[in-house]
């Protein structure tokens, strides 16, 4: 069993040690579909310039909302998809420019272990010619050895050997996962990427993956990129996580500092949201308004300017009522995802012929909004203007004049990487800067929940 | 199972471990076949190899061509001898042709009997040959099963439980395995031969026809192309219809045609013309559908447009006249003499036949890449055509093989109808259209037969093969049971 990975596992346990770089990605960007088209479309950016590194031997992952991109960045680590711009070196050669043979030799080390057993196994083949596909594929020593090597990977997983001759959907979701391990680890690949791995799974039969994984990693000194959407998994497993909002990693640095102190305000409220066991508990549970924005329409400056609790204000509206600021955030979002432009090809026509109506009865909306609320009248001016542009179907003028007011270098500037405490951790967010108050004294001052 | 000791063995190896039951099912196969070894040759050499030899020799500089066409003839040699090894089944064993002498019975018959029991025994044999040939086939499939095979289970079991469960299939199977026999073995089954029925009925040496003429009170002989001139089938003055003698003491089982000739030889040979156009044109337009189903799946976009713009462009041509005009254009051409026009017939088909199966399983293709399997071929570095061939392919191929199994019947009526039409396959190869043809002044008339039976048989065949790819549709997907109306629609929309 242990003659699988012999050779290396010396010097990567090393390599672990030192941190040594594995995969450097430097502003991967990766987008569906072109900009123009015949319609105008844009294109979906499904990774906007991303820039991290995996260090050899840890477990790093990846965690954020559905369509944040998780998927997408992993699978264009492995070369399943296209980079639209940037770079990703892997142990030194930008494998971005890989092709023909070389990429094909290049994905031995990397190999992923896919979210859905069932879609991931092919029905019609036997455990054994499943797990015995890449070594085919690689023409991997001779036919004999290469029977061996499934028999041995089986049992490494969890197997036993009178699996070889049965059929996937003869087993349970947590043995086809086992059989999908074994595959990726044909070919002793030094990477991983895990997709979700334990999504699809029973709860109690997570642990049990996770935990093989776990020995698999300290066994053969596997790297392993793990993308999840279940906090608890990743706060089990991982040494370091990225936290991904809209195509962009927000904060990124070791798993214990994020969890404990989240630097970044979407890190802060995606972990808000994580369930406590104890249901007396006293927990402030941050809840975002609206949608995520459009991955093909990002919003300018910083993507989750549009949501987040802890936006920098303009000077003049620092001291405004909470509330009432809080309303104009809400206004904003509702008339920005009425303007959206992933509109369909019939109301993008409408809007060509001038006959676009958005159906929306902008009174009621500023009714809700702000009927409550004690609004100061240099506001309400503000408010009143872009309702009046509303009217004229003019989402457009509206929202320009909602920005010119209340906008803030938010949404003016993207924000830089900026390092947080000395644990390595970066994380996008103009309030690490200097000249403007950190999130916990922001939320201090203003104190919501 | 005793062999779970050690499962890494191939099949040969597997096989030397425990030769017992292999070697006893491969003594009787063998056994089975070295009976028609003879007629096995013939078949590969009735394949008209001369055509791509002398194309290549054509090709080739003139030294090398002469080499290759020395070497070819050199096999043809070997091949025919091979082919004239007498075969069990063979009509000479059996005769059923013989002549009548009054007070002395039958001449010349198998043991002296009736030429119409003779003829009867000689096609009972020939369907028990198939039959045993093909229930030890089969026996091999369960002796590897039994003791060779490591799963105890494999998908294929529960098809072929489900199959063999289903009785229109197996009445489909039945019909086709029986046109199939008939027509490997049209020359043991027919009651007359080929060259006195189609090629040479004026043969002085191979067509001679015994007969024992009352008039002169001895046994004479005349070629059978004169024999055939007194036995025509005619409408009410003159017929010979079904179970008759002729004036030759000649026996014709189906009767007669207006040319005299003999109709189940001619509907037995006719049999192997359609059954080849239909596979041949099958397999082509099947294997252009699956081929362009698999690159349009896994390459989408501007690869799928171009080949839905293709097929438009066939399909917007109309299939018949284009047949009809090329048929008579290429008529001067060296393809056309290719099995008399058959090869040329089953090729058009099959390069006009494939768009409507590609759009039947462009679908369930689409569907099927979409499988994170075919990522993760992708993931390991196999190449785009490996990958849909292992992992796309397999799902898709039940569904090409009901619409094949229902097109193939539209080959052969087509083939028929445009020999009906006088285009085609050309005389004297035998097509069941032409009969049709020939007999249709007649169908009111004594002479019905000649149209009708012809007719029956097309209406069977296509029948068999329809209800055998019901039967195979069924089989492998058990979604789709049987008597279930929707089941069409949802083999031709629904995935896996």
């Amino acid at each position: 069993m242990t003659s699988l990975y012999q050779e290396r596992r010396e010097d990567e346990a090393m390599g672990a040690q030192s941190g040594e770089r594995l995969v450097e990605v430097d502003g991967l960007k990766t987008y569906y579909g072109e900009e123009g088209g015949l319609l105008g479309g844009k294109p979906v950016k499904a990774v906007d310039g991303v820039t991290f590194d995996v260090h050899r031997g840890e477990t790093l992952g990846l965690v954020g909302e559905s369509g944040c991109g998780k998927s997408t960045l992993g699978r264009t680590l492995m070369q399943l998809e296209t980079a639209t711009a940037g770079s990703v070196e892997y142990d030194g050669t930008d494998i971005t420019t890989l092709s023909g043979k070389k990429l094909k030799e290049w994905r031995q080390n990397v190999q992923m272990v896919f979210q859905d057993p069932d879609s991931s196994l092919n029905t019609r083949m036997t455990v054994g010619e499943l797990v015995m596909e890449p070594l085919n594929v690689h023409s991997w020593k001779t036919p004999q050895k290469r029977r061996e090597r499934v028999r041995e990977l089986l049992d490494v997983v969890g197997l036993s050997e009178e699996h070889y001759y049965r059929y996937p959907f003869q087993f349970s979701g947590g043995q086809k996962q086992r059989i999908g391990i074994a595959r990726a680890l044909a070919l002793e690949p030094d990477f991983l990427v895990l997709d979700e791995p334990v999504s699809a799974l029973d709860v109690s039969v997570q642990a049990k993956i996770l935990n093989l994984l776990d020995d698999l990693q300290d066994e053969f000194g596997l790297t392993y990129l793990l993308i999840a959407h279940d906090l608890s998994v990743v706060e089990h497993i991982c040494d370091r996580v990225a936290v991904m909002y809209l195509g962009n990693i927000m904060e990124i640095g070791p798993v214990d500092a994020i969890f404990d102190e989240p630097a970044n305000p979407y890190t802060n409220s995606l972990l808000s949201a994580i369930p406590e066991p104890k249901p007396n508990a006293e927990k402030s549970r941050i809840t975002l308004r609206g949608t995520p924005p459009s991955p093909r329409d990002p919003p300018s400056g910083c993507v989750f300017s549009t949501r987040c609790p802890y936006k920098i204000r303009p000077d003049a509206y620092e001291n405004l009522d909470d509330d009432v600021w809080e309303g104009i955030e809400v206004f904003r979002e509702v008339l920005r995802e009425r303007g959206d432009v992933t509109k369909s090809v019939r109301d993008r026509l409408r809007g060509l012929l001038g006959m676009e109506t958005t159906g929306m009865d902008v009174e009621e909306v500023v009714a809700d909004t702000f009927d409550q609320l004690d609004v100061p009248s240099d506001v309400q001016q503000y408010i009143d203007e872009a309702v009046e542009h509303v009217e004229r179907d003019d989402l457009v003028s509206a929202q320009e004049v909602l920005h010119e007011e209340f906008g803030s270098v938010c949404e003016n500037e993207e924000p830089e990487q900026l390092a947080v405490g000395d644990t390595g951790r970066v994380s996008r967010c103009h309030r690490h800067r200097e000249e403007y108050m950190g999130t916990q004294t922001y939320q201090d001052v203003h104190d919501f929940s | 199972m005793s062999m779970t000791e050690n499962k890494n063995d191939s099949i040969v190896e597997r096989v030397k471990e425990n030769p017992g039951p292999a070697a006893r099912w491969g003594a009787v196969m063998a056994f089975l076949l070295l009976l028609e070894f003879g007629a096995i040759w013939g078949g590969i050499m009735s394949i008209p190899w001369d055509v791509p030899v002398k194309g290549l020799a054509d090709v080739l500089p003139a030294a090398i061509g002469g080499v290759v066409t020395g070497i070819g003839s050199v096999f043809a040699d070997v091949g025919n001898a091979f082919a004239e090894v007498p075969t069990l089944l063979e009509r000479q064993w059996i005769p059923n042709r013989g002549y009548h002498v009054p007070g002395e019975g039958w001449q010349g018959t198998f043991l002296g009997l009736e030429p119409a029991y003779a003829w009867l025994i000689r096609l009972t044999l020939v369907y028990v040959y198939a039959a045993v040939t093909a229930y030890w086939a089969w026996r091999g499939y369960m002796t590897f099963r039994r003791h060779y095979r490591y799963a105890d289970w494999t998908p294929a079991d529960d098809m072929i439980d489900r199959f063999r469960s289903h009785n229109w299939g197996r009445f489909g199977l039945i019909i086709v395995a029986a046109f199939l026999v008939m027509a490997l073995f049209a020359p043991a089954v027919s009651p007359t031969t080929e060259s006195q029925n189609m090629t040479n009925p004026y043969d002085t040496e191979n067509s001679m026809v015994k007969y024992y003429n009352e008039n002169a009170g001895e046994v004479q002989e005349v070629t059978a192309g004169s024999a055939n001139l007194a036995s025509k089938s005619r409408g009410d003055r003159q017929n010979f219809g079904l179970w008759t003698y002729d004036k030759y003491d000649r026996f014709h089982p189906f009767g007669t045609l207006t040319t005299g000739k003999d109709l189940f030889t001619f509907m037995a040979f006719g049999g192997r013309i359609s059954l080849f156009i239909g596979l041949f044109a099958s397999a082509l337009a099947g294997g252009i559908a699956l081929s362009l189903a698999l690159l349009t799946s896994y390459y989408k976009g501007l690869v799928d447009l171009a080949t839905v713009l293709t097929s438009d462009a066939f399909s917007a041509m109309p299939r018949l006249l284009v047949l009809i005009m090329l048929v008579t254009v290429l008529q001067e051409h060296w393809i056309s003499d290719i099995y008399s026009g058959a090869f040329l017939l089953a090729f058009l088909f099959g390069i006009w036949g494939w768009m409507g199966l590609w759009r039947a399983i462009r679908g369930p293709s689409f569907q099927i890449v979409e499988n994170e399997w075919v990522t993760a071929a992708k993931g390991f570095g196999d190449r785009p055509w490996s990958i849909v061939k292992k992992h796309v392919a397999p799902y898709v191929i039940g569904y090409l093989l009901i619409y094949l199994s229902m097109s193939l019947g539209g080959y052969i009526i087509g083939a028929a109808g445009l020999s009906y039409l006088g285009l085609g396959v050309t005389a004297p190869t035998p097509e069941l259209g032409r009969a049709i043809a020939g007999g249709q002044d007649l169908i009111t008339t004594k002479s019905w037969h000649i149209s009708v039976l012809p007719g029956v048989m097309i209406t069977l065949l296509v029948l068999g093969f329809n209800a055998l790819g019901d039967g195979i549709r069924d089989a492998i997907d058990p979604q789709s049971s049987s008597g279930d109306s929707s089941g069409e629609a949802a083999a031709a929309g629904g995935g896996a």
